[in-house]
Parts: C-alpha cells; structure tokens; sequence
C-alpha cells in the first residue's frame, strides 16, 4: 500500500476523479500530502491512505495581478493555502468567486482544475 | 579548522547590461583579484552561483565557462543553484573547503542576466524556483508566495501596508548613497502605497526590481589573510532548509529556515543578534525584510513591521539594516546577489562604505533566503 498512495502520480490521479486522499503514518498519527518517502514527524515510512472530505478554511491568499508567461486562465486570480478540515494544508486556485469576495476564514470546498493532462487543486466556496 | 577569511571584494554596477551573466561575474571577479592585491594563479577554485541560465542565456556549464572567461581554466569549479541564495551557498562550501584544509585561496561569486527577456518569462523562470507540480500549476508567482507570508503577518500580528512601505522609502533612501545601486532616488511612503498591486497585498513598491549583475569575493586561509591588513574574518556560516512546499509550512508568518540558520551561526561564532553592527538581509520583497529582522533574532515576532516604521533599521537606527540599499534599490541579480552581500558587509566592516558607511561596525551579519523561504544560508563576517 505505501508504495502507491506516496507517488504523486496517485494522488494527482486521485485529485483529477474529484478525491483528496492525503496519507496517514500508521506509527506517528502524522497526516501529509504526498509525495513523502519517510514520515517527517518520526521518519519510519508506513504509510495507509487517508481519505480528505476536500472542506476547510482560508488560512492565508493572495490575488495574483501579474502572470508569469504562460497561465491559460485571465487575471487577476486568487490563490490560497486552505487549512483542510482534517489539519493539513493545500494550495489552490479559488475560483467561482469574484477576486475582491475572497476572505482570510472563508469555507471552501476542493475542486479540481482539469485542463488536457494537467490537474491543478482548486477550491470553490463552500 | 582553519579560520577563514574575506581578502578581496568586486561587485559590478547593478542594473540593466549588455554582457552575459559570466562576463559580470568575471568583471567583478578582477576587481576583488585587484582588491585583494593576489595574483590570478593564487586562485585554487571557482564556485559560481546563477540561477537562470539556462532559461534566460541558453547557458549550462557556467562553471568552467566563468573559469574561462577569467583566464584560469583548470581549476575545480561547479556552479550552485539554491535559487536566490545562490552564490552565498557557494560562499558557505568554499569557507568549508578552506577550514578543512584542501584549498588556501578560493573564489567565489555569482552572474545574471534577466533584463533582456520579457517580464512574463522572466516571472515564469524564477517560479521554476517553487514546486512545478503543486505551486507552477496555479500560476503562483514569487510576488504571490511572498504575498501569503504578508497576508498571514497582517492578519496575525496586524502589520500595515504602510509599515511594509516604511522598508522601501529606507532601502530607497539608503540605495541613493550607493554608487552601485540599480534604483539611486529617494522615494516617498505615497510612492509605495499608491503603487499598482502585483500581488495583494504586495504592490510594485513592495518588490525588488529585476537585475542584471556580477559579484564576487576572494576568500583566503589564516595563513594567508593575515598578509592582508584589510581581510575581514568569517566567524560563521550556516545554512538551513525548509520544505519547499508552500502548503507543508506550519506558520506562514514566519520563515523556520532563517530561524535555524542564524541560531546555528551565532552559535557557531559564539555571538549573538546583540553583538551584530550591520546588516545586509535577503529583502526581496518588503515584508521579506521584516520577517528576516524578526527570525534573525533583531525583533520579538510580529514586531518587525513596528521597528520598520520606527526607523530603528535605518542607517542611524539601533541596527543598520541593507545599508547598500538592499535587493529593493541595489538590485536582486539573484545569482550575484549572496555574494554582493558579502561584499557590502566587508566593505563596511573595512569602513570604506563611504555615505552609507555605518560607524565603528566590527560585526556584520550576511542573510541570503532561497526562492519559497526553502534555503537560507547566514553568515557572520568580523574585524580582529
């Protein structure tokens, strides 16, 4: 089981079909997001799955206003760090939101940003 | 170990140039060969620091083409890339080199060369420097992860925009007295808050400009140094990593690898943030500065946004910070940029800094930060 579920192959897979599935260290309770090797909490690699409901609150964001070259999607855009529900923290784009709504403590729901091959973490407000 | 020592410094004028990132680097390399009055062949190895040559000059191999382009082919050299903190790893593995003995006299420095691509390729290369795959992908900028740390700073201390600005109307005033700054004019707190944002909360104002430039330093064993009336010692130098994933960090407030990397050199030199004269610190970003005043042990967290607008950072204040005008007016040629600190550190230690010289400094301290606050190399420079 941990050979799989530490790629990020699998959780961008998982993330690309709607689910969250962060991993849990079976000796230290220490929750994280993939890719990890070794637990960084006790640094024994035993991992299980952890399944994410994909809710949780703004922790911090900013509102993006000069791109780098290349991003498909118009500016200005908002990126968070959203503390999930379960205590781990994810970077995404917020979208369906106009960019001066977006608030430090706002509930929002994941949702992924499919485009061609790439899957990128999104959130929506909850 | 042996103790090691500062004997040579040269810094290129910083700003827009028509010369490749080694040429830069090797300009300024002649001039620290000339300051530190050795002959070239006294160098036993080059370690070079560049960050986007291979995406800005199509360049890779930089270390024996920097070797070359100074007449010394045939000695050891190998480019470092820690991001912006580059070419002060660089300087961290050279002092090991000569504290354990292989080598007596080495050199290092750092080039780049950005200004001649557009601002969106410029942007996009130096996000090469946060993770592809969880940060590229949502087109977070380095204005942006700098702009998270200012969010989470302001919601959970109550630092102000205006306090922000405070760091770059000082940085502005003391890159005025530097010759070889990139931005020499004052400007005013309007300036700053009436500036367009890049990144909320971080305004134009807020950021270090892009910069074409070379820096180097001729670092020498005891043996050495102790010719050289002028050499300045390196007490310490201590690096330290954090995650790179924006996510994974447990306070956006602060930077967990200054706090290390300073913990380990002051210990390291037997000093402590009391001891410390000037200062030259990685302000890429305004909130950057303030972050940098509070892990590196000048200010209680969440107080270095008050010391900004105090003016205590300030060339008169209680602990002169970025004298030479930091990245925010000298400029953040981001390969050169670890090595120009140094530089600015000796040449205020020597008290030849001239307008912006701070008076009687005995004790420097040198801060370098890495891309998403993932690298942080800290060194302590000092007189006999």
């Amino acid at each position: 089981m941990t050979d799989e579920v530490i790629t990020l192959g699998h959780f961008f897979a998982e993330a690309r079909a709607g689910r969250l599935t962060a991993i849990r260290c079976r000796q230290c309770r220490e929750l994280a997001i993939p890719p990890k090797e070794y637990c960084p909490g006790c640094h024994e690699r035993d991992w299980e799955p952890a399944p994410l409901r994909g809710t949780g609150t703004i922790a911090s964001y900013t509102v993006i206003r000069v791109p780098p070259r290349g991003q498909p999607a118009g500016t200005p855009y908002a990126v968070a760090v959203v503390r999930l529900d379960e205590g781990v923290s994810l970077l995404g784009r917020v979208v369906d939101l106009p960019v001066d709504a977006v608030k430090t403590g706002l509930l929002v729901r994941f949702l992924p940003l499919v485009d061609g091959q790439q899957t990128a973490i999104g959130f929506t407000p909850a | 170990m042996r103790r090691v020592a500062v004997i040579g410094v040269g810094v290129t004028r910083f700003g827009r140039h028509e010369r490749s990132s080694a040429e830069l680097f090797a300009e300024a390399a002649r001039e620290a060969i000339e300051d530190a009055e050795i002959r070239p062949e006294a160098i036993q190895a080059l370690y070079y620091g560049n960050v986007t040559g291979g995406e800005a000059e199509r360049q890779l191999h930089m270390g024996p083409l920097a070797a070359s382009l100074l007449g010394l082919p045939g000695v050891p050299t190998t480019r470092f890339e820690t991001a912006c903190a580059s070419s002060h790893a660089a300087f961290r593995h050279a002092v090991m080199e000569i504290a354990a003995g292989v080598s007596d006299v080495v050199m290092v420095g750092g080039g780049e060369r950005i200004l001649h691509v557009p601002t969106d390729a410029a942007t996009e290369y130096f996000a090469y420097c946060s993770d592809a795959t969880f940060e590229q992908t949502l087109g977070l900028t380095f204005p942006g992860v700098f702009a998270l740390i200012a969010r989470a700073h302001m919601d959970k201390y109550g630092t102000t925009e205006e306090q922000m600005a405070h760091v770059a109307v000082k940085n502005h005033r003391h890159g005025a007295l530097n010759p070889k700054a990139q931005i020499r004019k004052e400007i005013g707190l309007d300036t700053v808050l009436k500036s367009a944002y890049v990144a909320d909360p971080l305004k134009l104002y807020d950021c270090c400009p892009f910069t074409d430039g070379g820096a180097a330093v001729v670092l020498a064993a005891e043996d050495v140094a102790r010719r050289h009336r002028r050499a300045v010692w390196v007490l310490a130098s201590h690096a330290a990593s954090d995650t790179m994933f924006m996510h994974d960090k447990r306070d956006l407030s602060r930077v967990t690898a200054t706090e290390r990397a300073a913990q380990g050199a002051y210990r390291q030199a037997g000093r402590s943030p009391a001891d410390v004269d000037v200062v030259e610190l990685h302000d890429c970003f305004t909130i950057a500065e303030i972050v940098a005043t509070e892990g590196l042990g000048f200010f209680e967290p969440g107080t270095g946004g008050i010391a900004a607008e105090k003016g205590w950072t300030s060339l008169e204040g209680k602990i002169p910070v970025n004298p030479s005008g930091g990245l925010k007016a000298k400029g953040h040629p981001i390969g050169a940029t670890g090595a120009a600190q140094v530089a600015e550190i000796v040449t205020q230690l020597r008290g030849e800094a001239g307008a912006r010289q701070v008076d009687g400094a005995a004790t420097g301290l040198v801060h370098t930060l890495g891309g998403n606050t993932a690298t942080v190399v800290v060194s302590l420079l000092g007189r006999d």
